[in-house]
């Protein structure tokens, strides 16, 4: 098998195009399929009273920025919440398998996006997206699929697995 | 190359502090999906082996106990302490695992209250038969440079064993492509991640990127990053991103860090391992690039 490690020459446009990097992994039902497979889901969406989003903030350590959670209770007793994050270059919907006693089964992201808030300065990048919504994927020869750079993290997602396990402790186990 | 009733499948978990996201594609929906779920299991054993924070991981239990006892370790931890001590040997000590003092000084890894003597190097861990790992001197040892790598092989192998023929593993950058179809890889611009700078084509290889613009914090009002030279602990303080492509990720994933802290004088153990290196100075241009002349099994070329 032949190995190739070819570097394309970008047009010049191409180098000062930001990296609208958008992927939808899975939808709610694939998710569902993909972290409880052959069970049935009920949707139970939970709205955060003041009093147990401040206990949230409190017990995990990290900010809630809304109240309204979307909750499906998996036949079996287990859980599913579809929930979002948002980093200082990315905004991420993932969802959250909750086993009976409330840890952890699996988490999948089901929605990535690269945002630019802030770090674009220069307006003649901000006119080539006008008019692109957030889940277009720029063309360039091809869609950008994969991309290497220094390890983005995933930070934003172990904090908000945190208040997730936090939200079950005050919102769901009773 | 790929035909109507192919399917490809997509998936992303965040696992190795990063996200993790594994392509398969075939016919067979259910085969595709089984495989990627071994993928996934491989890289989060790779996790709970390696990693520096659990408690209960090899990594801890060698800076527990390896000295000076030795400790017996998973045969996957085994072969990762044999691929970086060979490393640090080709790379003369510019690539090695025993830096982490200088991390936990900078906050970029927990204190733990390890021993460190502050001479000990890759030359003091011994990799004996019976997956035994020995330090000779109290050494902490941190696989953060080497690991990821290593888990997308695993993936690989995995997927490859679920009978999958084509798919890619890229665990934040850190990737694997296998089978007949080639791939785009995008790199990111050394100064501003939500730019590109260029475009690499990768087919039957790994390739692994080290930068340090997401990953800079100050340390007494210098900014200081967890890419190190092993032998001096001086961080890579220029911003820049390295690109190395090899048959195995495990390789590109440490030889980045070669090539960070020798540059030109890389080539040799570049050499060594059939590896090419592609390095961007700061405005995305490509400054340095290598391509090993050694018997890749085809031909490395960069237009």
């Amino acid at each position: 098998m032949k190995a190739e490690f070819v570097l394309v020459a970008l047009p010049v446009s191409a180098l000062i195009t930001p990296s609208a990097f958008a992927v939808r992994y899975l939808t709610v039902e694939q998710a569902q399929q993909a972290i409880f497979p052959g069970k049935s889901f009920t949707a139970s969406p939970v709205k955060l009273t003041s009093v147990q989003r401040k206990a949230i903030e409190q017990v995990s350590g990290v900010r809630v920025l809304h109240d309204d959670q979307q909750v499906w209770r998996v036949s079996g007793g287990c859980w599913f919440i579809v929930d979002e994050v948002v980093g200082k270059h990315e905004f991420i919907t993932y969802a959250a398998g909750l086993t009976v006693d409330g840890s952890v089964k699996q988490i999948e992201i089901m929605d990535y996006r690269e945002t630019y808030g802030g770090q674009i300065r220069d307006q003649k990048w901000r006119v080539q997206f006008v008019g692109k919504t957030s889940k277009s994927t720029l063309k360039l020869d091809s869609d950008i699929k994969n991309i290497s750079g220094a390890t983005l993290s995933c930070r934003h997602i172990t904090d908000g697995v945190k208040r997730l396990l936090a939200f079950y402790e005050i919102a769901l186990k009773h | 190359m790929r035909s109507p009733s192919n399917i490809e499948i997509r998936r992303c978990q965040p696992l190795l502090g990063t996200f993790v996201e594994i392509t398969a594609q075939g016919r067979d929906e259910r085969l595709l999906t089984r495989g990627i779920e071994a993928g996934f299991g491989a890289i989060a054993k790779v996790n709970r082996l390696m990693s520096f924070h659990g408690r209960l991981s090899d990594v801890s239990r060698m800076n527990r106990d390896a000295f000076p006892r030795g400790v017996i370790v998973h045969p996957w931890t085994w072969q990762v302490m044999k691929a970086a001590k060979r490393l640090a040997e080709e790379s003369r000590g510019a690539f090695d695992i025993t830096v982490a003092p200088w991390l936990t000084k900078w906050d970029y890894l927990p204190r733990r209250g390890y021993q460190f003597s502050p001479t000990a190097t890759s030359r003091d861990i011994f990799v004996r038969r019976g997956y035994e790992v020995f330090f000779r001197r109290g050494l902490t040892v941190d696989l953060g440079g080497i690991a990821k790598g290593f888990a997308v092989d695993r993936a690989v192998d995995a997927l490859k064993e679920n009978g999958i023929e084509c798919g890619i593993v890229n665990a934040g950058g850190d990737m694997r492509t296998f089978g007949p179809a080639s791939q785009l890889i995008h790199l990111r611009h050394p100064t501003d991640p939500t730019r590109l700078a260029g475009a690499v084509r990768l087919r039957e290889r790994a390739m692994a990127t080290s930068g340090i613009y997401f990953e800079r914090r100050k340390h007494h009002g210098r900014y200081v990053s967890p890419l190190l030279d092993g032998r001096s602990g001086q961080a890579a303080r220029e911003l820049i991103s390295v690109s190395v492509a090899a048959a195995e990720c495990t390789t590109a994933d440490a030889l980045t860090k070669v090539v960070f802290a020798l540059r030109e004088e890389a080539a040799g153990v570049l050499a060594c391992y059939g590896a090419d290196a592609l390095l961007l100075q700061r405005d995305g241009a490509p400054s340095w690039m290598f391509h090993s002349s050694c018997d890749t099994p085809g031909r490395t070329r960069f237009d």
